[in-house]
């Protein structure tokens, strides 16, 4: 596949050392390609977050190679794959993550000013806009409901315009309306050509991607492919 | 967004310990600050009471402690030990312009001590170019009269005409000095002669205070001096380097103990940034998933850090001066301190503040090396894992 975003060949990751270790992934292989929307599904503790860290880079793998656009990402030292999440990657969290002493706008200028494109406070208020939050811009995380501050996430994630945006049950912890709401917002950011990767629980978000992969004991166990994708 | 918000953000985000952090080093400041302008005031002070004394020799007797060379410059009470026939040996060494003897007495009045001294009138006027504010000087006919000094005058409230007593001898005040700005301020004066009886010690007299004509033959002289009568000399630079010695060693022992106290505010930055690390664990995680490297989260603490420093600083800089000119006359209010004419105005300028505020910095700096190491140590995974 030629096309490929993202490369895993053989990953393995272990925790702890000797009788204390504990293989959270083992020895996957896969490739994602370009503008897909992938769900990796599998129960709790089975290695579907860590995969998704591996890929995204916030950790590193014990064997195997990661790639990213070709380029294997296990071996850059800490500051250049900092710049890799900040520039290629886009992170939606189960429990959104955003600043709490920041307001929705400056959490999002945060990431503008670590991926290098400076204060950018046009930018950030055109991303909340996009998201229907422009009148919250000067929100704090704790005074926006649930979906709101997901769409900050996501605003967030997508402030230096990734390729790749990898979420981990970003549905998790919202109600129904704001679930569909999320997943016509996904909908639209993949036909725009973005590649999302998906942790999650619910078959019926995963029933949106184009691909499901199936992990547990931490190696893919199944691989589905959709039609409606 | 940029460094300096993000920073300034969280610093205020717990005003309570950010508050009690900052007073930590604004007081540890305030005392390393007022303790030097004190210490500088005070050192200015005696440079100016030794530029007073006029002279470029002080004979003293053999032997006298440190102490006692100090009271020739804050006119303390000092022993009479040099016999007056010395003087004329004195001055009959080849180079000295003049050779003026003092007698350092002190007397009790209105339940007060205040220093009287015996001097030679004419000699002395012409050498201190003394002026009077009120009455008159001595004239050949004042043997048993008493000159006082502007502050002596204004403490007890005399004036010309009052009567003055001097170990419970009735003297008349005849004149009142200008404000000189010196010891001399704080001190009444009789003629050598009649201190001498009043004190009974006829014929002798505490120092000799010495001119040479060539100042580039101290040296020679003071040998000179040495070698015909049975005294010590001391240059006013050698009196005032070692009288300076002494307030120094205080001083330098006082800001250490301030030091001290900074050196706990600093602990008290690591305790707070280290406490924020902890606490911080998930953003810290969050801010290196959106792109931050090792560099900016160090960076950020250390801009925290340092900020603690400067506020701290700056703070601490103007308690300081409001601490040293409100409790510094209080502070200085001491044995030697007394003998000078007021306590010492402390003493800032802009170089002790750019010392003060780089010390302060400086030591925040330090401080944040270790939090912010630690920040820059944490996994994005392990640091997300804390909600």
């Amino acid at each position: 596949m030629s096309d490929s975003v993202i490369t895993l060949e053989c990953v393995s990751k272990t925790y702890g050392r000797g009788a204390a270790a504990t293989q959270a992934v083992a020895d996957v292989s896969m490739r994602v390609a370009r503008g897909s929307w992938t769900a990796i599904m599998g129960p709790s503790g089975h290695g579907k977050s860590t995969l998704l860290q591996l890929i995204g880079g916030l950790d590193r793998p014990s064997a195997g190679r990661v790639m990213l656009d070709g380029s294997e990402i296990g071996s850059l030292d800490a500051t250049k794959l900092a710049a890799v999440r900040g520039r290629k990657i886009g992170f939606v969290f189960q429990f959104f993550n955003l600043m709490p002493h920041l307001t929705a706008q400056e959490n999002v200028e945060v990431a503008l000013w670590l991926g290098g494109k400076g204060q950018g406070k046009a930018r950030a208020l055109d991303l909340l806009g996009r998201f229907g939050l422009r009148d919250k811009a000067r929100h704090q995380p704790g005074m926006l409901s649930g979906g709101q501050q997901q769409r900050v996430a996501i605003a967030r994630a997508l402030a230096n315009d990734p390729d790749i945006l990898l979420m981990d049950e970003p549905t998790g912890n919202l109600d129904s309306a704001a679930e569909a709401e999320l997943l016509d917002l996904l909908d639209e950011l993949h036909a725009a050509g973005k590649t999302l990767l998906m942790v999650t629980h619910n078959p019926a978000v995963a029933a949106r991607a184009e691909r499901v992969v199936q992990v547990k004991d931490g190696r893919i166990v199944a691989d589905t492919r959709h039609e409606n994708g | 967004m940029n460094l300096g918000k993000l920073v300034w953000r969280n610093l205020l985000r717990r005003r309570g310990r950010f508050v009690f952090t900052l007073a930590g080093v604004s007081v540890g400041m305030a005392a390393f600050v007022a303790l030097m302008t004190i210490g500088q005031g005070l050192t200015g002070e005696i440079r100016k009471q030794a530029q007073g004394l006029g002279a470029n020799l002080v004979v003293t007797p053999k032997g006298w402690c440190a102490y006692e060379q100090i009271s020739v410059l804050t006119g303390e009470q000092l022993p009479e030990a040099i016999p007056l026939a010395e003087l004329e040996k004195i001055r009959a060494v080849p180079g000295v312009r003049s050779a003026l003897p003092y007698l350092n007495e002190k007397t009790a009045f209105r339940n007060q001590p205040v220093p009287v001294i015996g001097i030679w009138p004419d000699e002395m006027r012409s050498l201190q170019k003394w002026s009077v504010a009120t009455g008159r000087y001595f004239t050949a006919a004042d043997e048993r009269a008493v000159v006082i000094g502007a502050a002596i005058a204004q403490q007890f409230q005399l004036q010309p005409g009052d009567e003055f007593t001097v170990r419970g001898k009735r003297l008349p005040v005849i004149g009142v000095l200008r404000e000189a700005g010196t010891k001399d301020d704080i001190a009444t004066f009789v003629p050598l002669s009649l201190a001498q009886e009043i004190y009974e010690v006829k014929g002798m007299v505490s120092f000799i205070a010495v001119q040479v004509i060539d100042l580039e033959q101290m040296e020679a002289v003071s040998l000179g001096i040495q070698e015909a009568a049975n005294v010590a000399v001391v240059s006013d630079k050698q009196l005032l380097a070692s009288v300076l010695a002494i307030v120094g060693t205080v001083g330098a022992a006082m800001q250490a103990v301030a030091a001290v106290g900074v050196l706990a505010a600093a602990f008290g930055i690591v305790n707070t940034l280290l406490t924020a690390v902890y606490e911080r664990r998930r953003e810290i995680g969050i801010l290196q998933a959106v792109g931050g490297t090792r560099r900016t989260l160090f960076l950020a603490f250390m801009l925290e850090s340092g900020l603690y420093g400067l506020l701290g600083g700056l703070l601490g800089t103007a308690l300081g001066l409001l601490g040293a000119y409100v409790f510094g006359p209080v502070l200085g209010d001491n044995a030697f301190t007394a003998s000078l004419r007021q306590s010492p105005a402390p003493a800032f300028d802009e170089v002790t503040l750019i010392i003060t505020l780089a010390f302060s910095v400086g030591l925040a700096l330090l401080a944040g090396l270790y939090p912010a190491y630690r920040a820059t140590r944490l996994s994005p995974v392990e640091a997300m894992r804390h909600v």
